[in-house]
């Protein structure tokens, strides 16, 4: 060690395989890349914080539209997500807890159980979105089946009012027998306008009651009346947000795949050991905060309205 | 060179603090805390106050986060800077929320309003 003060005298070198020339030791390598990484999470908090904004501010304005669109979204779908991503970030932070122990095969195991769980979460979430996609309510035209009449699946015979008409939900919930669904132009389709009616109700009959906001009682009329094609408008900002949100989640989702994949091939060869495990540690916080992400959108996007409707409605 | 063994010695130790029964704790609780979640949110609780459901729903997924980033990302036995970034990272998303809503929530819709 004496004989190579100089440039390179970095006395970990030979000891620890992992250390970087620009560090004096470990110690430090570690504090730095983990606050490097750090950083990195709170500009994707602050990425994520733009949407929760949006979200906020129209939820704000339009709670019921949010709360109907949103009971319209599978809540055991989104619960078991949730789970899955739980149990995805366990075995995530047991892999870094078998990094440290330097134990290859544990590392290895758990690194494909948490890919496993991740592609599971996705294999979810593509169910719903095909879900979103088979009932006409990706807010996007043109972006959802196309139904003609006399072709395709049973829904396809009814005729074209149906699609617009106040039923189809309602009928498809109460068993299906009438199967009203009809998306004939692939535009957003939005039919359930039961509760949004009965708050309507509630407010007329106690015009000074805080039922619905300023904005509600301004951008769902139309002379006086509940006008369906604005209070569908509202519906369908909700279902931007939860495309968007759920989309960007998603691609993390597919980003932190991708990490695993080059993490387990690391770990397979044998890269990491008590002394050098901070690749694990970092994939870990990436991970991790893609399931908090999560954590926070299955209430804010699948269950804010479900107390309207539990009691029975 | 025992310089470096002590520092080697010292993440041995300070990583020892996580278990395998703590994270098992720990996943239990997030477990637990999203059956929770499921089941208030079927609750009404609106007889409380409007909003009572979300403001429920946002305590048990602050919590949650909570358990996730002390434990799980280990923020708990971290340097007091990756603390300052958690922490503050939260404080900008607050100031973003706090200067957007009191934006929005003042625009009247006229000049005396509804």
């Amino acid at each position: 060690m004496a004989t190579h003060v100089g440039e390179h005298n970095d006395h970990g070198h030979a000891h620890a395989p992992g250390l970087q020339h620009q560090f004096e030791d470990m110690k430090q390598q570690e504090e730095s890349v983990s606050i490097g990484m750090w950083m990195f999470l709170v500009q994707e908090i602050m990425f994520f914080g733009g949407l929760f904004t949006a979200y906020l501010v129209f939820r704000s304005k339009y709670p019921m539209a949010f709360a109907v669109g949103s009971n319209h979204l599978d809540a055991f779908w989104g619960g078991l997500n949730t789970l899955v991503l739980i149990v995805s970030s366990l075995t995530m932070a047991l892999t870094v807890y078998y990094a440290q122990k330097g134990n290859r095969n544990m590392q290895v195991i758990l690194i494909l159980l948490t890919m496993f769980f991740g592609a599971v979460f996705l294999g979810v979430k593509a169910i719903e979105y095909t879900d979103k996609w088979n009932h006409g309510t990706v807010p996007i035209t043109g972006l959802n089946k196309v139904v003609r009449e006399g072709h395709g699946d049973s829904h396809a015979s009814k005729p074209i009012e149906f699609s617009i008409g106040p039923k189809a939900y309602a009928a498809e919930a109460a068993g299906g027998e009438e199967h009203a669904y009809v998306n004939p132009r692939g535009e957003f389709q939005w039919n359930d306008y039961d509760l949004i009616e009965k708050k309507v109700a509630e407010q007329k009959a106690d015009p000074n009651a805080y039922i619905l906001t300023t904005d509600e009682k301004n951008g769902y009329f139309s002379y006086g009346e509940l006008d369906r094609d604005k209070f569908r408008d509202k519906v369908r900002i909700f279902y931007w947000i939860y495309f968007v949100m759920t989309g960007l989640h998603a691609l993390h989702m597919v980003v932190g795949l991708g990490l695993m994949t080059w993490l387990g091939w690391m770990a397979f060869r044998n890269t990491y050991s008590a002394e050098y495990y901070m690749p694990v540690e970092m994939s870990g916080l990436y991970w991790h905060f893609v399931d908090i992400v999560w954590i926070f959108l299955f209430p804010l996007l699948y269950l804010l309205g479900r107390h309207f409707i539990a009691g029975g409605h | 060179m025992a310089e470096h063994g002590t520092h080697d010695m010292h993440e041995q130790h300070e990583h020892e603090h996580m278990t395998i029964p703590k994270y098992l704790l720990i996943f239990g609780i997030l477990f637990i805390g999203t059956i929770v979640t499921y089941l208030v949110a079927l609750t009404d609780l609106e007889w409380i106050f409007p909003g009572a459901n979300t403001l429920v729903a946002l305590a048990i997924a602050f919590f949650k986060m909570t358990c996730v980033m002390l434990f799980f990302m280990h923020v708990y036995w971290s340097p007091k800077l990756v603390k300052l970034s958690a922490i503050a990272s939260f404080f900008w998303l607050a100031i973003m929320f706090a200067y957007t809503m009191q934006d929005y929530l003042t625009r009247g819709t006229g000049v005396f309003g509804q």
